[in-house]
């Protein structure tokens, strides 16, 4: 896959990048807003309206797809390119991470909370 | 016991939308419940008891397939859906505590709502700018008629002129709020 493909998606936004986790399993539109409640331990809350329109986006850029419909709730599931693109996001989280974590001058000082 | 159904008229523009929320907000304050929405600002209301409730309007196109998950998505997140009136739609949900409860979690698609309404106002665009000029141009159905048709186009025009500023105006303020 060109890079580029992906790169057009990055950086995700804190709630997209959730609702992608979200959908790695098939799950529709309320349960995403509950799962994402739980793994982001309560720092992000997605409203009705912020997830329909985000859902509606995320399936026309095609990072998610629509793999069925259950009465009147869609089923949606996150894609190959989504699941590229995720976890592209994360190994540059990771890089984020790891050179932050290992700067010992930002840990030394007494950074609120520290000892 | 049959309720009492109450009629209002009260007259808000595209872009006071807030407005609209915050009056249907106090009408069930006051114990009157929104039933359904007639055009041109016609109310009906059921009379019960006050309640603490929040409304909330979205602003959406949608395929009936679409629409129905989309108001499903809403139902599962506890609100109510109380009716439409064209591309409008009516949520509330009751108050628990002091948090108010939103249907957009973000600033961005707050925004959007907004962007939604000038692409639905932007369809009347083409029409507009082929059909007011041939009104002045005429003079087809007599020189009465020519001046009430005159009158309309340009009060027509006003409107969706002053309707796009106002979306607009609504849109930059988000953004300013957004970034502090």
């Amino acid at each position: 896959m060109a890079k580029g493909n992906i790169d057009r998606h990055l950086p995700l936004t804190e709630a997209t990048f959730y609702i992608l986790l979200a959908l790695v399993k098939p799950n529709h539109g309320y349960a995403v807003m509950q799962r994402t409640e739980e793994i982001s331990q309560g720092t992000v809350h997605l409203a009705p309206g912020t997830l329909y329109g985000a859902l509606t986006s995320l399936e026309q850029s095609r990072l998610i797809i629509r793999a069925a419909t259950e009465g009147r709730r869609k089923i949606y599931q996150i894609s190959e390119l989504g699941k590229t693109v995720l976890r592209e996001q994360i190994r540059r989280y990771q890089i984020m991470l790891e050179s932050a974590v290992s700067d010992p001058e930002l840990w030394e000082a007494n950074y609120p909370g520290g000892e | 016991m049959k309720q009492k159904l109450v009629t209002k008229f009260r007259w808000f523009w595209a872009w006071e939308d807030e407005k609209e929320e915050t009056w249907l907000a106090d009408m069930a304050g006051k114990g009157l419940h929104l039933e359904s929405i007639s055009p041109f600002g016609i109310y009906h209301f059921q009379q019960g008891e006050p309640a603490n409730i929040v409304y909330r309007l979205d602003f959406h196109i949608l395929k009936n397939q679409d629409k129905e998950s989309y108001l499903q998505l809403f139902e599962d997140a506890g609100w109510e859906h109380v009716g439409d009136l064209s591309s409008w739609v009516y949520f509330r949900r009751p108050v628990n505590g002091s948090q108010f409860p939103e249907i957009f979690s973000d600033q961005e698609s707050k925004i959007d709502k907004y962007r939604r309404m000038i692409v639905y106002l932007a369809i009347f665009l083409p029409i507009m700018v082929i059909s007011i000029p041939s009104i002045y141009r005429t003079d087809y159905f007599g020189p009465a008629a020519s001046t009430i048709l005159e009158t309309l186009g340009t009060l027509l025009l006003l409107l969706f002129a002053s309707a796009m500023v106002m979306l607009i105006r609504r849109i930059t303020q988000l953004k300013k709020q957004s970034e502090g």
